[in-house]
């Protein structure tokens, strides 16, 4: 179908209707309160949608995804922000699914294609490393052929899902005599090889999310690697290019917004009160006049990828901006509800005495807020790419 | 290559707009006498008319272009990218919807009428002393915009009636004391004194009088948002060329991550003014959702994003920032005073706070 003949309106509210009536309370309730949420919220919501036909709104048909035109995907996303469902947002579908689908082999296809779309298999991205963060073509894990299997040595960090996850897709190093983007390659490792260990790194959130894994010669079979030894960088560059939308969608941050109004106008209510929560209105005010920016920076960006138009810098601006209105909105709820639970603070989900304390999860928003402007492209490396653009040097 | 910025409306009017603008910002740049540069924008003034700006919104039948806001949007444009030191706003949008429908309006189309807008809430230097009608005007405004050599101040009062007046500017019993603003504009100060209401003055009375101000106010902050979005972005092309071009310690500024850094935020502020202003005005032109409030929204913007971007171009400019020799500091100035044009940011946060309330 042609994007004349698609009613989009029709198809936003059989999006709606589908989410509202199909997406279980409690999962909605987990996003709503902004709890951790792991592979057991994550893989039932997965499953109604695969069921539906809908597990792969971004896949090609053939495939098994939706074959939607990319403003339905964007619909789809808002609605589903909209009405508290859990952002698709899983490593496999995203990220790994259109590199596979694009450089794969028909047998690593069928192999792995399926397990990503029906949920049963759960993937964690294997890029960053203690000394390859924000320059990640420094990565030194490496990886030497031996035979038909690659014996992978060396360490991930920030690995997120590690622990709840079943492989990763990683970047190894499998040649150091060449420029450092030229000599990096991607394997599928399962993560229950022999030599792998993961660590839960503790954030200041409280939340566990991240992991170190630890590669101890991995035996890895090279039926394992996608695509040409040597050109994962590329692939890298690819799954970047198919995520350059990845920022367009304002909507949980509009929706964040709408809950720290409400938040402030419960918590801080009465005459008495007035005056602290008039300024926090103003802050919040001024934040949603942000977000009305960078929503129609985020409309052009769909209406340019539609028309095969270059996006330009809109995608750093967008992060860039909507990262510190983010934090923002967390440290306006920190300040309406602080000196009742900063220091009831939890540190893990579920747990301890304060577990239950109304609006206890602004306090742990707050702090996970802070890496919006390190993740993802940090705001320094965004305004690096803009001022280069900028001055043309 | 370095950085251009794209309009929001381009096109002839657009490109027109900004070589008037261009020309007057040249011929005013060497000019330090106020009275000499009241002279030339009184000249431009004639000029400007005459090329049929100020006719582009009003109808056909009334001797207008019948222009739409795309329209106006491109004069205010082309007009804010060199800081035209001229009432485009007002002339060309506030003062045609203020007037539609009235006789007066074929006036201000030939040019025959130069009208300064007062509307409600206008500055006073005493609140007890504001401006109030009823028998008599009495009261006094301060800071009002004007045409070079108005003949008519178009004024809403909001008490004991809803009115709006045309009251010619030489009626016995106005004082008015004018002068150029910071950023080059011309405004004045009116006094009234016991001026008995002339019933010829009265265009219109009664509750419709104060909705027809307020999207009056709402066109002129729209507009304005347009023209500074434009000004924003040759400044912002200046601030970048001045840092490409002034070495320092060997190198060139640009080379600097700190002001590299600077820029890009000031790029943020201007993208996102950019599409805030873009969505009001879509609103307004199709009357999607509520126009008001996206141009509230644009306007508060406006108020934060303007102030940002000129501190940091001063701050850009080192101690040339200080000077008022370079077209871009220049820039800077007329962004901090559209701030205070049709409801600054304190104003438009206010209204959306009680709206939301």
């Amino acid at each position: 179908m042609d994007a004349a003949t698609i009613n989009y309106e029709a198809f936003r509210e059989e999006v709606r209707d589908f989410a509202l009536t199909r997406c279980p309370p409690e999962i909605r309730a987990v996003v709503a309160t902004y709890r951790k949420l792991s592979r057991k919220v994550w893989y039932p919501w997965q499953r109604i949608l695969f069921e539906h036909g809908w597990g792969a709104p971004s896949w090609p048909r053939e495939f098994g995804g939706t074959g939607w035109d990319q403003r339905q995907r964007v619909i789809f996303d808002e609605v589903m922000a909209e009405c508290d469902c859990p952002p698709q947002y899983h490593h496999g579908l995203r990220h790994l699914g259109p590199v596979i689908i694009e450089f794969g082999t028909p047998e690593q296809q069928a192999r792995f294609l399926p397990g990503i779309l029906n949920g049963e298999d759960w993937w964690c991205q294997g890029y960053s490393e203690p000394g390859a963060g924000s320059d990640l073509a420094s990565l030194r894990t490496t990886a030497r052929l031996e035979g038909d299997e690659y014996v992978v040595e060396g360490q991930k960090t920030w690995t997120s899902h590690a622990h709840e996850s079943d492989w990763m897709y990683t970047l190894v190093r499998t040649s150091k005599e060449v420029k450092k983007q030229q000599g990096i390659s991607l394997l599928l490792i399962p993560l229950n090889s022999p030599g792998i260990t993961i660590r839960p790194i503790r954030t200041i959130d409280g939340w566990h999310h991240v992991n170190e894994v630890f590669l101890d010669q991995v035996r890895v079979p090279v039926a394992n690697r996608i695509g040409a030894e040597g050109q994962g960088w590329t692939y890298g560059k690819f799954l970047l290019e198919r995520e350059r939308l990845g920022g367009a969608n304002i909507a949980p941050h509009h929706k964040a917004l709408e809950r720290v109004r409400a938040l402030v106008a419960q918590e801080l209510k009465g005459e008495g009160r007035r005056a602290e929560r008039e300024l926090l209105q103003h802050r919040l005010l001024r934040a949603e006049a942000e977000l009305l920016g960078a929503s129609e920076l985020g409309r052009e960006s769909v209406e340019a990828v539609i028309e095969g138009r270059a996006l330009g810098m809109l995608p750093a601006v967008i992060k860039l901006s909507t990262s510190v209105t983010m934090q923002t909105i967390s440290q306006v709820a920190l300040d309406a509800v602080g000196e009742r639970l900063a220091p009831r603070f939890r540190r893990i989900e579920g747990e301890g005495p304060n577990a239950e304390a109304p609006g206890i999860e602004w306090v742990q928003n707050y702090m996970y807020a802070r890496v919006r402007t390190i993740y993802g492209g940090s705001s320094e490396v965004q305004k690096n790419v803009i001022a280069k653009q900028l001055f043309g040097m | 290559m370095s950085f251009q910025t794209t309009p929001i409306v381009s096109g002839d009017t657009y490109e027109m707009a900004h070589r008037f603008a261009r020309e007057v910002e040249q011929e005013l740049a060497g000019i330090a006498d106020p009275a000499a540069q009241a002279a030339i924008l009184e000249k431009r003034w004639a000029q400007l008319t005459a090329l049929g700006w100020t006719v582009t919104a009003i109808p056909e039948e009334a001797g207008g272009a019948g222009g739409d806001l795309g329209e106006l949007a491109a004069l205010a444009g082309g007009a804010g990218r060199a800081g035209l030191a001229l009432p485009i706003a007002s002339a060309c949008g506030v003062v045609p919807a203020l007037l539609a429908g009235q006789a007066a309006l074929a006036d201000v189309a030939h040019g025959a009428m130069r009208v300064a807008v007062i509307l409600p809430g206008a500055a006073q230097d005493d609140p007890a002393g504001a401006l109030r009608g009823g028998a008599t005007l009495d009261g006094a405004v301060v800071g009002i915009e004007t045409p070079p050599t108005p003949t008519h101040l178009l004024i809403v009062l909001e008490a004991p009636e809803p009115l709006m007046l045309l009251v010619p500017v030489t009626t016995p019993g106005i004082e008015s004391a004018s002068y150029l603003r910071i950023d080059g504009r011309m405004a004045a100060d009116f006094r009234f004194a016991a001026i008995p209401i002339n019933p010829s003055w009265v265009l219109a009375r009664g509750p419709a009088v104060l909705q027809r101000a307020a999207a009056a106010r709402d066109l002129g902050a729209l507009l304005t948002c347009i023209e500074c979005v434009a000004a924003m972005g040759a400044l912002l092309e200046q601030t970048i060329q001045y840092l490409l071009n002034r070495v320092q310690f060997g190198a060139p500024l640009a080379s600097y991550q700190a002001l590299r850094h600077r820029v890009a935020d000031m790029y943020v502020e201007y993208e996102s003014l950019r599409g805030i202003t873009a969505r009001a005005l879509r609103a307004a032109a199709q009357g999607e959702g509520e126009p008001w409030q996206a141009i509230a929204f644009a306007k508060l913007r406006l108020g934060e994003a303007g102030r940002a971007v000129a501190e940091s171009a001063i701050q850009a400019h080192g101690g040339m920032g200080m000077t008022e020799e370079l077209p871009a500091i220049r820039l800077c100035k007329r962004l901090m005073m559209a701030d205070f044009e049709y409801g600054n940011r304190v104003f438009q946060a206010a209204r959306l706070l009680a709206d939301a309330a």
